[in-house]
C-alpha cells in the first residue's frame, strides 16, 4: 500500500516534470536566439497574449463556441452510433445495408464539407452539428457493432435460461458488455470532433477558436497563436476527461476488473 | 450457399437504392441548383473527372510523402521511448498532450517556418500522421511480454538486434493499428491543408466550386475523395491482413483452443 | 568430475529495508558435466529467480555463479533456456525453422545456409521433421516446446536449463517428452539442470535431486537417484530405489510445507 502510494505521487511528478521541460527547452531556444524571436515567442510573450486575449473577452467567448459545439456534436453522435448499432444487431439486414453507405461517407474529410455545407445549413448550430455528427458517428458505431456481435455464447445463452427476452438480453446483458469497447470509439470520436470543428471554424471564418487562429495567424500575432494552440491542446484534454468520466460510470466494471486483477 | 450470398448482397443494396431516391426526390422538389440530386453530381462526375482525377493526384502525392516521413521518423522513434522506460515516461505526458492539439492548429504555425508550398503541406501531414504512430508504438513496445525480452536476453541478442528482432515484429500488430489511423488522417489533413494552404490538390478544387456556387461539382468532388479513402484503407487493410497473417491466424488458433 | 556449473551462497532479496522479501538465503551447489540434476522445492520457494540467476538474465544480491569456471555476470555462451511459456517464448512471425535457427544468431562462422540445415537437422532430432515451414501456432502445446527445446540444443549450448519445461502440456506427451529429453541430453551431450514442481518429474529425470527449503530457500539436501541412465516410463516408476527417492523428496517438501505460515496465491 505505501509503495502504491509513492508511485502515484511520482506519476504525479511525472507530468510536472515533463511539463517542466517543456518549459525550460523551449525557454532555451527561445532565448538562445535558434529561431527568429518573432516565430518562436517567448514564454512570459506567450503568456501576455493569453491574458490580452482574455481581457478582451474574445478568448472566453470562442472557446465556448468552441468546447460546446464539439461536446454537443460528440454527444449526439454517441447515441445515433449507439443506436444505429444496436438496430443493426436487431436486423442484420439494416448492418448489411447500412455497410456501403458507411464506408463511403466515413472516409470523408470535415473541411471537404464545409464549403458544401455552408449552403445548405448557413452559419449556425445547424452546420457545425452537421459535420461533427457526419465526422464523429463512424467510431462508436464500428465498435458497438462488432462488440455486439462479440459478446460471448455462453452470456447470452444464460440469459436465455433466465427467461430474458431479446430485448432485456440487450438491455441487460449485451449493452453492458459492449460498453468498454463503445466508448473506446466515444473516445477516438471526441478527438476528431475537436479537429472537425476547428476546421470548420477555420474554414467557415465566422467565430470560434478556429476562426480565432486565422485571424492572429494573418495578423501576425504569433504569441496570440501559440497561446491559441495551447487552448486548443487543453480542450482535448478537457474532452478526454469528460469521457473517461462517463466511461467510469458506464464502463467501470471493466476498469475495476482489470484493475483488481492488476 | 451461393443463392444465399447473392440474395443478402440484393438486400444490402436496398437501404443505399432508397437513400438515393429519396435525395433526388428532395432535389426536384427543392428544384435549385443550390440542392443538386444524385442525377446532377453523377453528371459533373462524368463531365469532369479527368480534372477532379488529376487534382486528387496531388492531394494522394503530398499525402503519401506526409505518411513516410512520419513512419521513418515515429516508428523508430516509438520502439526507442518503450524501450529506454524513464526518457518514455517522462516523453508521456507531452506526446499525450500534442494528441490532444488538432493537426489544422498547428496549420498557422508551420505557415511561419515552411511557408505555404508543399514543404508546409507535407510537415503538417506528417504531424497529423506521426502522433497516432508513435502513440501505438510506443504503447506496443512498452507493453510487450517480458519472455520476448528474457528469450532474447538468452540468447545473447545486443539491444540494437533485440529491438529490430524482436520488438519490433512483436510491436507490429499495435503499429499497424498505428498505421490505419495514420493513413486515414494523412488524408484528411492533406485535403484540409490544401484548403487552407490553398495552391493545387481536390481541397482548392472543392473551394474553387464553392466560390462559383457549383454545389454538383463540389458534390462530385466529395463523392471521389470518399471513393479514393474507401480504396487506399482497403489497400492499407489488405497489405495488413498479407504482411502480419502470422498475428490474425496465431490469434485465431489461441481463441479455437 | 569437472564441474560445469557452481551457485556459491546465491542469496536474492526483492524490495529493500523492512519491506524486503528475502527469496533466496544462500544457496550452493554444482553441476558436474553430463550429470541431469533436477530442483525441487515447496510452492513460492523462489526456483524461477535461482534459475534466471543462473542463467544470468537477473543479478543476485549476493553471491556467485560460475559457468565453465567463469563468473555468470550475463548470459554466457553455451548456455540455453527452455521456458516454460512456450506459446511466447517462440516468435509467432517465424517459421519453425526461422526459429529454431534464430537460436544461431550469436553463433558467429556459421553462413545462413549452414544455420539453416543444422536448424533442420535440429527439428528432426525433436521429431518435427515435415513441420519445417509450418508456424508454432499451427502446433499443439508439446511441439511447440519442442521447437523451443531444438532452438536450445540449435545455439550450440552445452548446458541446458529447463524452466518448468513440461508444466503446460498434457499428461501423455509430458512422458513423450520426458523421455525426448532424456535422450537429447546423451545424444547432444548436454548436461541439463531441470527446474519442477513435479517430484515424480524430478526423480525419474535426475542423476541427482537438489531439495530446496521454503523461503528464505537454502538447499535442503541432495538426494543421489542410482537408477542409471536408461529410464522407462513403467519400470522405472515402480522401481523401489525410484520410490524410496520419491518417498525422501517429498516427505522433505512435506515438512517444509506444515512449517510455511499459509502465503497468499
Amino acid at each position: 500500500m505505501g509503495s502504491f502510494r509513492l508511485l502515484e505521487i511520482l506519476a504525479g511528478f511525472r507530468a510536472i516534470i515533463s511539463f517542466l521541460i517543456i518549459i525550460v527547452t523551449w525557454q532555451s531556444i527561445a532565448s538562445l536566439g535558434l529561431v527568429p524571436e518573432k516565430y518562436f515567442p517567448s514564454i512570459l510573450a506567450i503568456a501576455a497574449g493569453f491574458r490580452d486575449m482574455m481581457m478582451s473577452g474574445e478568448l472566453v467567448s470562442a472557446e465556448l463556441r468552441t468546447i460546446s459545439r464539439a461536446l454537443i456534436g460528440v454527444a449526439s453522435a454517441s447515441m445515433l452510433g449507439i443506436g444505429l448499432a444496436v438496430l443493426g444487431d436487431l436486423f442484420p439486414s439494416f448492418r448489411r445495408g447500412f455497410a456501403p453507405i458507411a464506408a463511403l461517407v466515413q472516409p470523408i474529410p470535415p473541411a471537404a464539407l464545409v464549403p458544401m455545407a455552408v449552403f445548405m445549413l448557413g452559419l449556425g448550430p445547424k452546420l457545425y452539428a452537421f459535420i461533427v455528427i457526419l465526422v464523429t458517428v463512424w467510431p462508436p458505431y464500428f465498435n458497438g457493432v462488432a462488440a455486439l456481435a462479440s459478446v460471448s455464447d455462453v452470456q447470452i445463452r444464460t440469459g436465455q435460461m433466465l427467461g430474458l427476452s431479446r430485448w432485456q438480453i440487450l438491455r441487460q446483458i449485451k449493452l453492458p458488455a459492449a460498453m468498454p469497447e463503445i466508448f473506446a470509439g466515444i473516445r477516438y470520436a471526441s478527438s476528431i470532433s475537436l479537429i472537425a470543428v476547428v476546421v470548420a471554424e477555420m474554414l467557415a471564418g465566422h467565430d470560434g477558436l478556429g476562426f480565432l487562429l486565422i485571424r492572429k495567424a494573418f495578423a501576425i500575432r504569433i504569441p496570440e497563436v501559440y497561446a491559441l494552440m495551447f487552448v486548443c491542446a487543453v480542450n482535448g484534454l478537457i474532452m478526454n476527461t469528460i469521457v473517461n468520466g462517463l466511461r467510469w460510470k458506464f464502463a467501470g466494471w471493466q476498469s475495476r476488473m482489470t484493475g483488481q486483477a492488476a | 450457399m451461393s443463392i444465399l450470398r447473392s440474395r443478402q448482397g440484393y438486400s444490402a443494396l436496398v437501404l443505399p437504392v432508397v437513400l438515393l431516391l429519396a435525395w433526388q426526390v428532395l432535389a426536384w422538389r427543392a428544384s435549385t441548383p443550390l440542392f443538386p440530386g444524385p442525377w446532377q453530381v453523377a453528371v459533373s462526375i462524368w463531365r469532369l473527372y479527368p480534372q477532379i482525377v488529376g487534382q486528387i493526384g496531388y492531394t494522394l502525392m503530398r499525402a503519401a510523402a506526409g505518411f513516410f516521413v512520419a513512419a521513418i521518423v515515429m516508428v523508430p522513434l516509438g520502439i526507442l521511448l518503450g524501450r529506454l522506460k524513464a526518457v518514455g515516461s517522462v516523453l508521456e505526458p507531452i506526446l499525450d498532450m500534442l494528441a490532444t492539439l488538432p493537426p489544422p492548429a498547428v496549420v498557422p504555425i508551420v505557415m511561419l517556418f515552411a511557408g505555404t508550398g508543399d514543404a508546409a503541406k507535407i510537415a503538417v501531414i506528417a504531424y497529423a500522421a506521426g502522433i497516432p504512430l508513435i502513440m501505438n508504438t510506443y504503447e506496443a513496445s512498452k507493453t510487450l511480454h517480458p519472455m520476448a525480452t528474457l528469450v532474447a536476453r538468452s540468447l545473447r541478442l545486443r539491444r540494437l538486434e533485440t529491438m529490430v528482432f524482436i520488438d519490433l515484429p512483436a510491436s507490429l500488430p499495435m503499429i499497424a493499428t498505428g498505421v490505419r489511423l495514420a493513413v486515414a488522417s494523412a488524408l484528411l489533413v492533406s485535403v484540409t491543408a490544401e484548403m487552407l494552404l490553398a495552391t493545387n490538390g481536390i481541397g482548392v478544387f472543392l473551394q474553387r466550386q464553392q466560390e462559383n456556387f457549383q454545389i454538383a461539382n463540389g458534390l462530385a468532388a466529395i463523392a471521389f475523395i470518399s471513393m479514393v479513402g474507401l480504396i487506399v484503407n482497403d489497400l492499407v487493410q489488405r497489405l495488413e491482413r498479407r504482411l502480419l497473417f502470422w498475428h490474425y491466424r496465431s490469434t485465431e488458433t489461441q481463441n479455437d483452443r | 568430475m569437472d564441474v560445469v556449473l557452481e551457485a556459491r551462497q546465491l542469496a536474492k532479496a526483492y524490495g529493500v529495508g523492512t519491506d524486503a522479501l528475502q527469496v533466496l538465503g544462500g544457496i550452493s551447489f554444482a553441476v558436474s558435466r553430463g550429470e541431469f540434476v533436477s530442483i525441487v522445492g515447496p510452492s513460492g520457494c523462489g526456483k524461477t529467480t535461482l534459475l534466471f540467476a543462473l542463467a544470468g538474465l537477473q543479478k543476485a544480491s549476493t553471491g556467485t555463479v560460475t559457468f565453465n569456471g567463469r563468473s555468470v555476470t550475463a548470459p554466457p555462451r553455451g548456455v540455453a533456456v527452455v521456458f516454460q511459456d512456450y506459446s511466447r517464448s517462440l516468435f509467432p512471425w517465424k517459421s519453425n525453422r526461422d526459429n529454431v535457427a534464430f537460436g544461431m544468431v550469436r553463433v558467429e562462422g556459421l553462413s545462413s545456409a549452414q544455420k539453416r540445415d543444422k536448424a533442420q537437422e535440429m527439428l528432426e532430432a525433436v521429431g518435427l521433421q515435415g513441420f519445417e515451414d509450418k508456424y508454432p501456432w499451427q502446433l499443439s502445446g508439446g511441439m511447440q516446446q519442442r521447437v523451443a527445446i531444438a532452438r536450445g540444443l540449435a545455439s550450440q549450448s552445452e548446458l541446458l536449463l529447463l524452466d518448468e519445461p513440461l508444466a503446460a502440456v498434457d499428461a501423455q506427451t509430458r512422458a513423450d517428452m520426458q523421455d525426448l529429453l532424456l535422450d537429447l541430453a546423451v545424444r547432444f551431450q548436454q548436461t541439463c539442470l531441470l527446474v519442477t514442481h513435479d517430484v515424480e518429474e524430478a526423480v525419474y529425470m535426475a542423476d541427482r535431486v537438489v531439495v530446496l527449503t521454503r523461503r528464505p530457500t537454502v538447499v535442503d539436501h541432495e538426494v543421489p537417484i542410482n537408477l542409471g541412465k536408461r529410464r522407462d516410463q513403467i519400470t522405472t516408476r515402480e522401481d523401489p530405489r525410484f520410490l524410496a527417492a520419491r518417498h525422501d523428496v517429498m516427505m522433505s517438501i512435506r515438512s517444509s510445507r506444515t512449517a510455511a505460515p499459509a502465503t497468499a496465491a
